[in-house]
């Protein structure tokens, strides 16, 4: 079964994502929404997303990430984390079905590395999603 | 009751994008350089399904450590094969995984002769 994908909104009714994907060039934005696409359709376990969907590690456990390359290299990510729980528990959350939830993009100038005030900014918005019920997003 | 959610906006959103010639064709690209790499390495997840390896097994089998392998089927890691599978669309061909022979396996789990080979094939098209 086709998982959903659905964006994170804020307190402020600002979706992070759609601002991220909105400054990137089309070309860019049409590889990082293919990617999540191609992760809906056929969802963790199994292998997806072409190798440009990966599970980030350390601090970041839990998160993942869609990469895409722009000109001159410049790198842009999107970051995520899964809804994947029983049918009831789901519900409780609004959502008809396990689901992608996409919290918000970075880019970076290729060979740099988003730095731990970045990451943390990515779990920042990660908890305040899951404090959420139901989850705030953007309809 | 909790407030059932409208998860639509997502494809709301690709649906109008599409409308932009340069986005569809940029991802209808995508969406075929994706598939290939995923349809190579779930193929080979099902043939070391159907030769009854476990990932730890197939890794011992080839000298790679478990978790490389681990990682290779769940996506968390960027498999080579993504430069190939770029390259082959780019040519306008397409990486397939082709069985040489039908495993068959000992009580020792050793193959008993010519094993389950794939091919990364570019052809054109």
């Amino acid at each position: 079964m086709a998982w959903d994908v659905v964006y994170y909104r804020a307190s402020d009714n600002s979706v992070p994502t759609i601002d991220f994907l909105e400054g990137c060039p089309t070309k860019v934005a049409a590889n990082l929404l293919a990617v999540l696409d191609a992760v809906a359709e056929a969802p963790p376990p199994k292998y997806s997303g072409g190798g440009k969907w990966e599970a980030m590690h350390g601090a970041m456990g839990g998160y993942f990430e869609v990469r895409a390359s722009g000109p001159g290299r410049e790198q842009f990510r999107l970051f995520c984390v899964l809804e994947n729980a029983d049918p009831t528990e789901l519900r409780r959350r609004g959502l008809p079905s396990p689901a992608i939830v996409v919290l918000t993009g970075f880019r970076k100038p290729w060979r740099t590395k988003f730095s731990e005030r970045d990451y943390r900014a990515v779990r920042a918005l990660g908890d305040d999603h899951q404090s959420n019920v139901p989850r705030w997003i953007a309809e | 009751m909790p407030k059932r959610l409208d998860t639509s906006y997502h494809k709301r959103m690709i649906a109008a994008r599409m409308d932009d010639p340069e986005f569809r064709a940029e991802y209808e690209r995508a969406r075929r350089e994706i598939d290939q790499v995923d349809s190579v390495i779930r193929q080979l997840d099902e043939l070391r399904e159907a030769a009854g390896l476990s990932k730890a097994e197939l890794a011992r089998h080839i000298g790679r450590d478990p978790s490389s392998i681990r990682r290779l089927f769940t996506a968390e890691s960027n498999p080579e094969l993504l430069l190939v599978a770029s390259i082959a669309e780019d040519l306008g061909a397409e990486v397939r995984v082709v069985p040489r022979t039908r495993v068959r396996r000992g009580s020792s789990g050793k193959a008993e002769r010519a094993t389950t080979a794939w091919d990364a094939r570019a052809g054109a098209s």
